[in-house]
């Protein structure tokens, strides 16, 4: 069984290799003439992020600080405000057990305020439920919900998708009362593709079990990754003594260490971000799943889901119209420099990295059909047990 | 006896009776039976049965838009019938080839009479196209047929440019938002006030496909987020903007570039004046050699012109209609490439090159329906398959209303195919509206998805209390019965033996 769906990946893998190349030479002839080399690149004109925080309460004072992390970066890398979707379950910042009104820290120090005095959140406390967040994905919202809390993305548009709160097998709990599970977000998704809302997506999720989350996607174009294997917790990196609670998940902040080393114009890759994955660290083993996305992961930059705009045409003003024409650039060139990774992705990726691969394999068809006949009979036994039990209280006096 | 003891003989008491206890346990049963189809009713989601079939039947169908070009007989001396037989063919072979233009039925008449759309050509000095839909060929464009096809090919069917990636979705009502963003007037001057009133004819000649809301602001400090290169040589020194500075240019975390009052698309045109200390501003290829180049584009975004002359330099600086209308003329061409105009075809001129030509507007309109048609085909299709496919996604009236509108509305737009471009346009648009707000429909949430054994979970503890005595006290009663049916059928027997 495994040597065949690894015989499947590897020809999706050289597939899709094979059309990039193919894909790639007119292209690269077409601007070579003007600014070199080029690479393949995702397509995409803009992006947008979803950055969900589920729970509420003090205690939880990590989870939003994860959040607000990952604001953080994805607006030093260039998403504007108003392609930032960010709900906050809890405003720990205005807490009252909180020693440091207006801010939030992610690390011991307390060095970066993360709220800072240039936030917008979009959702915030009881707005953020399943249901929003379902509402906002697939669109369906009601006409009077302004600009700023739709997702207004079109067939060029790559959005990151970053949930974190505490979840389980197959569910996360929003607000401590309701959860959403893997086939709500698998369902919207398909929709969103139905409906050419987004050119890629890229999943991120930190939560206990967070791999169980992706396992039931089935659209196109999703890159996924989770922070822990299924019956496996995530744990929380540090404490603050001051502010007397967890401040970030362990995950979240490896991976927005990787992030500090990222600008604007970087060349780093998804796959390094994979391999920069430690499970020592971390103390959970990550996932990654690729299946459904079309793209080897060593091409696909973080800038395409990090970034704002991947592209820009120079264009002639009127006098110059007729000598040259128009051109594109793309954000790569062979000379840039890229920042060293902090993480050192080389250092510890060997097997673990195998690891989080072999995670990241889709449930195959039979094995689905099985699980579903496993639960069928789960119920008809369950049923009959209480029958027999409702039969033998009413026979014996 | 039971006086004695304080109790009473249970079978005497009133309630007690069996007949009145068989009552009351029927009457529970009974309202628990009554009360199954309104359980059923109120559980069950509202699915309407949509008009599935029409809608495949819409997915097999593809207009086709029938364009007349008109041979002026007289200026091509009695050889315009075996042109235009010849040209016919060239032309249908070449719509035949085009992926995007297959729909298109191209006819090259002589008929004087034909419908009022008609496009004319005839021979005269130079290519040239005029209002409306003429066209003027030169003499040597007019020669032989393949360059004639080539021409009307580039103006009927213009094929897209390979960055059709920058042409932003077809939407009813737009937004331009015009900033003119000062980096830093403290350095030495400002510019505090601009004219704007360029844009308008080509607005005018756009107003059938789109409606604009113009909106625009002046900005005193607007700093970038990186440092342009410094490029020092022997009599001057100039900055310098690489390709990847051009693409994270807009320094959005720091500029407000526009209001977020309404959900129309925003396109955004930058005028940007460098402070006095980096000017000038040049934008440089990858060797890292300046370029004359100071106007960029941002697919789907819009577009950004660096402004480096300034002819009067004073502290406070208002640019006039004269100071911008460089300025003007690269936003219009920006504004034109990202709505999916093409340009005249090479070696066309247009007698007034301020203004889109019939020509080129037509093929937008065209294009664009074209779009919408098929953006509505497969919106349908979705529906439908998304309701095959998610079982407990509600659809209810309203949805199914939608639908059928979009499908009227595409019907009307195939039928008026041959009648203006902007008609099948309003057509289209009407179909993608309605297709549109029955996929964005709130009430189609499909509802969350429990596993069975979360339903076990929540619905045993509930039900199993009362579900316990209810049928233990049912088969009780049931057993008592059949007893006594026993037992006096046991009687009956014993007095017909004596």
């Amino acid at each position: 069984m495994h040597w065949l769906q690894h015989l499947s990946r590897h020809c999706l893998l050289l597939l899709a290799c094979l059309s990039a190349l193919t894909l790639a030479i007119p292209q690269e002839e077409r601007v070579s003439n003007f600014f070199g080399r080029h690479t393949g690149t995702s397509g995409h004109t803009n992006n947008w992020a979803v950055l969900v925080c589920a729970s509420r309460y003090w205690f939880n004072y990590r989870h939003m600080a994860n959040a607000l992390g990952m604001y953080r970066t994805v607006k030093r890398l260039g998403i504007p405000d108003s392609n930032i979707i960010l709900m906050l379950a809890d405003d720990t910042a205005c807490n009252a057990r909180n020693q440091f009104p207006g801010s939030v820290y992610a690390k011991a120090g307390r060095h970066l305020d993360l709220y800072g005095d240039n936030i917008e959140v979009d959702y915030r406390g009881y707005e953020v439920t399943v249901e929003n967040f379902i509402r906002l994905l697939t669109g369906r919202v009601d006409p009077s919900v302004p600009r700023s809390k739709r997702l207004l993305t079109d067939d060029r548009s790559n959005i990151f998708v970053y949930m974190t709160g505490h979840g389980g097998n197959e569910f996360l709990k929003f607000q401590d009362n309701e959860e959403i599970s893997a086939f709500d977000i698998a369902d919207a998704f398909e929709q969103m593709w139905q409906k050419k809302r987004y050119n890629e997506i890229l999943f991120m999720i930190d939560t206990c079990q967070a791999n169980t989350m992706y396992s039931q996607f089935y659209s196109p174009n999703i890159l996924a990754t989770g922070s822990s294997e299924i019956g496996e917790n995530s744990y929380s990196h540090e404490n603050d003594n001051d502010i007397g609670v967890s401040v970030i998940d362990s995950y979240t902040h490896f991976v927005l260490e990787f992030m500090e080393g990222i600008n604007k114009t970087s060349q780093v890759s998804m796959q390094d971000l994979f391999s920069s994955y430690d499970p020592v660290k971390i103390r959970s083993h990550p996932g990654v799943r690729s299946d459904l996305f079309q793209r080897p992961l060593e091409s696909a930059l973080i800038t395409d889901f990090f970034g704002g705009v991947s592209q820009a045409e120079i264009f002639p003003v009127i006098e110059d119209a007729d000598t040259t024409t128009q051109h594109i650039i793309r954000v790569s060139s062979p000379d840039h420099v890229v920042p060293p990774d902090p993480v050192s992705p080389q250092a510890h990726n060997g097997q673990d990295f195998d690891k989080a691969n072999a995670t990241a394999v889709m449930p195959q068809k039979d094995a689905v059909a099985l699980d579903v006949r496993w639960r069928d009979i789960r119920k008809w036994t369950s049923i009959v047990i209480v029958g027999f039990l409702v039969g033998w209280v009413s026979l014996v006096r | 006896m039971d006086a004695l003891h304080g109790f009473k003989d249970v079978q005497s008491l009133s309630f007690q009776r069996p007949i009145i206890r068989r009552l009351i346990l029927g009457s529970y049963w009974v309202v628990i039976l009554f009360a199954i189809p309104f359980w059923w009713r109120l559980t069950s989601i509202e699915r309407i049965a949509l008009p599935s079939n029409r809608v495949h039947a819409q997915l097999e169908k593809q207009p086709v838009f029938p364009v007349n070009v008109q041979l002026d007989g007289s200026s091509f001396h009695g050889r315009a019938s075996l042109l235009a037989s010849e040209l016919n063919e060239l032309l249908a072979k070449s719509t035949r080839t085009s992926t995007r233009w297959n729909n298109l039925d191209i006819h090259v008449t002589l008929d004087q009479n034909a419908a009022r759309s008609v496009y004319t050509v005839a021979v005269g000095n130079g290519t040239v196209v005029r209002h409306p839909r003429h066209l003027i060929l030169s003499q040597d464009d007019a020669s032989s047929a393949t360059k004639i096809a080539d021409v009307l090919t580039g103006l009927l069917a213009p094929e897209a440019s390979s960055r059709v990636q920058r042409v932003v979705q077809y939407s009813k009502r737009y937004r331009l938002a015009f900033t003119l963003l000062n980096e830093d007037v403290t350095s030495d001057q400002l510019i505090h006030n601009w004219d704007i009133h360029h844009i308008s004819p080509v607005l005018s000649r756009l107003s059938v496909l789109h409606d604009f809301l113009i909106e625009s602001q002046v900005q005193f400090h607007a700093p970038l987020a990186f440092e342009p290169v410094q490029i020092v040589s022997e009599n001057s020194t100039l900055y310098g903007l690489t390709p990847e500075d051009l693409t994270v240019f807009v320094n959005s975390a720091e500029w407000t570039l526009s209001s977020s009052v309404s959900e129309d698309p925003v396109l955004h045109f930058l005028l940007f004046v460098p402070s006095s200390s980096r000017r000038p501003l040049h934008i440089l290829d990858t060797q890292g050699s300046p370029t004359q180049h100071a106007v960029f584009l941002l697919p789907q975004w819009g577009g950004i012109y660096i402004l480096n002359h300034l002819e009067h330099v004073g502290t406070r600086t208002h640019l006039t209609a004269v100071d911008l209308s460089l300025v003007f003329s690269a936003f219009v061409n920006q504004l034109s490439a990202l709505l999916g105009v093409s340009d005249l075809p090479h070696g066309v001129k247009s007698d007034d090159p301020s203004i889109l030509s019939d020509w080129q507007v037509d093929a937008v309109l065209r294009y664009r329906a074209l779009e919408n048609i098929v953006e509505t085909q497969q919106t349908l299709h979705s529906i439908v398959k998304l309701v095959d496919q998610i079982k407990n996604m509600p659809v209810d009236e309203t949805v199914r209303g939608d639908v059928q509108n979009a499908l009227t509305a595409l019907e009307k737009a195939y039928q008026s195919t041959a009648g203006l471009p902007s008609t099948i346009l309003h057509w289209s648009r009407e179909a993608l509206s309605s297709a549109s707000h029955a996929f964005f429909n709130p009430g189609m949430l499909a509802l969350l998805y429990f596993p069975a054994e979360h339903k076990y979970a929540v619905y045993t503890p509930l039900f199993a209390s009362i579900a316990v005595p209810l049928v233990v006290a049912l088969g009780r009663e049931l057993h008592a019965w059949r007893r006594e049916h026993r037992t006096t059928a046991g009687k009956l027997v014993y007095h017909i033996q004596s």
